[in-house]
């Protein structure tokens, strides 16, 4: 608890994270839909328009960064030392590790339900019992994708390299993930690479708890993305488990 | 039972396309109650023992026996491994709760160890704000509210001016005094090993003496001759004649020490543009010896 209470407050103090998190995936949304919500029409069987379908995609992209944020801090405490001081604690290495998907997770649900709450402006209406499937996908994308990034963070030294190895990774699984546009509706080899996407199956859990698509299974939905957050967990888990003995 | 019991430990380092690194081999030490100093060249292994004993680096063979459970154990890195956009006290905080301290006992703890360290003022500052000297501090006060058995040093003085270091070692021997605790410092500054009551010399993974600053003082006798020359040629030619009259000498860089010697060695002596010094042995002849020309304690 104490070190999540940590990352919460560095949360605190470095508003510009927030800003970055949200105000980016905001700005693309806006871009995009701009362009092209006359020329689409309806989407996601017809229950929904082009510009509150991607919505819950930008949500996702908002969780995307603020996790790639809370990894990379594992190679600031590296560096800085924190990391070393914890690792020779009687704290378990899991604990460790699940402190900062704990808080990473929690800081970018926050953020993603920033931009979730515009969906009743675009006329989607919201439930609680849809608002709380939403996030429950959100919280199951982030567990995994700060696992991932922690399991990456102590593979790759540097930030510079973290970022570029985690962009390379992240965004062409984000663009193929049904994020911008109906997988049902996408060309044949596309709709292929989407379907092997745990990120498009987590879209696909989000959609259907706020009743914006019944385009796939939600049981296959809501089980690839439930492993995918528990891999995603066990993955950081052991990485910094590991890096406890280095020899 | 010893706070550091450590038993021929091997720790070789193997990196692919490269030569395999021995960095500690057939080394033990035990250590209780006391501050034990490690003095050593860079590579000598110093930082490899810290990390077995911290159990960051895992011994290829022998035995690390632990009396008490790594509660006990802290470490003080060479650059504090505090959150600098935290406060001194959120730190000290996170630092109780990693070692499984309860909250109220924690800020107990911070209280009397800041204002032992002269930090109490500061509690409420980010790191960040913080100079060196004081963040050196704060990082003590990190490893010390644990109430650690063992407290690892490694080269805690680093980058900081010489009122910083006279006052870290202040705080420290205050802290010491009503902790006790086993203390384990690894350093390359000579007046800081002075400090210690044992003073452990190492080289290339082996320790090569082990006693205290007196005793290892005394091991070259009363005095120490000391001849520094200006070329290689006259450095051969001093060592020549040095040896043709029976005396032992150990060469460091372009000087030659003379253990317990007398002003009469000089007689005849051929070099021309030498500086001589016969003085008391300090322990850096004794690290200068050891480390540069060998001996196994």
């Amino acid at each position: 608890m104490a070190l999540c209470k940590r990352e919460l407050i560095r949360q605190v103090r470095q508003p510009s994270r927030v800003v970055a998190s949200v105000a980016t995936p905001m700005l693309i949304w806006l871009f995009i839909v701009g362009g092209f919500s006359k020329a689409v029409g309806e989407v996601g069987g017809g229950r929904s328009n082009l510009t509150a379908y991607t919505i819950p995609g930008m949500a996702s992209l908002t969780v995307m960064f603020a996790s790639i944020f809370a990894a990379i801090s594992l190679i600031q405490d590296r560096h800085d030392g924190v990391l070393r001081a914890a690792l020779v604690s009687p704290a378990p290495g899991w604990s460790i590790a699940l402190s900062k998907i704990g808080a990473g997770s929690l800081l970018a649900l926050i953020q993603a339900l920033i931009v979730l709450l515009t969906l009743p402006l675009l006329g989607v209406e919201l439930t609680p019992v849809g608002v709380l499937g939403a996030i429950a996908a959100l919280a199951c994308i982030s567990c995994a994708l700060i696992g991932l990034g922690l399991a990456m963070a102590w593979i790759v030294d540097s930030s510079q390299g973290f970022h570029g190895v985690m962009n390379a990774l992240l965004m062409p699984m984000w663009l193929l993930s049904g994020a911008m546009f109906p997988v049902e509706e996408a060309a044949g080899w596309l709709r292929v690479v989407a379907l092997l996407n745990p990120l498009t199956w987590a879209h696909t859990a989000m959609r259907n708890a706020l009743g914006m698509s019944d385009e796939l299974s939600p049981l296959i939905a809501w089980s690839v993305t439930l492993g995918f957050a528990v891999f995603g967990v066990m993955l950081g888990t052991w990485a910094i488990s590991r890096s406890r003995q280095t020899s | 039972m010893s706070a550091i019991d450590l038993r021929d430990l091997r720790v070789v380092y193997r990196r692919k396309g490269e030569a395999d690194r021995v960095a500690l081999d057939g080394f033990s030490l035990e250590a209780d109650n006391e501050m034990l100093a490690l003095l050593g060249p860079n590579g000598s292994g110093k930082s490899t023992l810290m990390g077995v004993i911290a159990q960051t680096i895992r011994p290829e063979s022998g035995e690390v026996i632990e009396p008490k459970s790594r509660c006990g154990l802290c470490v003080v890195f060479q650059t504090p491994a505090l959150d600098a956009l935290l406060t001194v006290r959120e730190n000290l905080l996170i630092a109780g709760a990693l070692h499984g301290i309860d909250r109220a006992t924690t800020k107990v703890r911070i209280e009397s160890i800041s204002h032992e360290l002269g930090i109490g003022d500061r509690l409420h500052e980010q790191v960040r704000h913080l100079s060196g000297g004081l963040a050196r501090r704060a990082d003590l006060a990190r490893a010390l509210v644990p109430h650690p058995s063992v407290l690892l040093l490694d080269e805690p003085t680093t980058g900081l001016d010489i009122d910083a270091r006279r006052s870290f070692w202040e705080s420290m021997s205050r802290v010491r005094a009503r902790l006790g605790m086993t203390v384990l410092l690894a350093t390359h500054l000579i007046d800081e090993a002075e400090r210690a009551e044992r003073v452990l010399m190492m080289r290339e993974g082996h320790r090569v003496c082990l006693d205290t600053p007196e005793a290892l003082r005394h091991s070259l006798g009363e005095r120490v001759l000391r001849i520094s020359v200006s070329d290689d040629a006259e450095l051969e030619a001093v060592g020549s004649w040095l040896s043709g009259k029976g005396l032992m000498s150990h060469r460091v860089d372009r000087m030659l020490i003379v253990p317990d010697a007398g002003a009469e060695y000089l007689e005849g002596c051929p070099a021309v543009s030498a500086a001589f010094t016969l003085a008391p042995p300090s322990l850096e002849d004794v690290y200068s010896i050891r480390t540069h020309t060998g001996g196994t304690a």
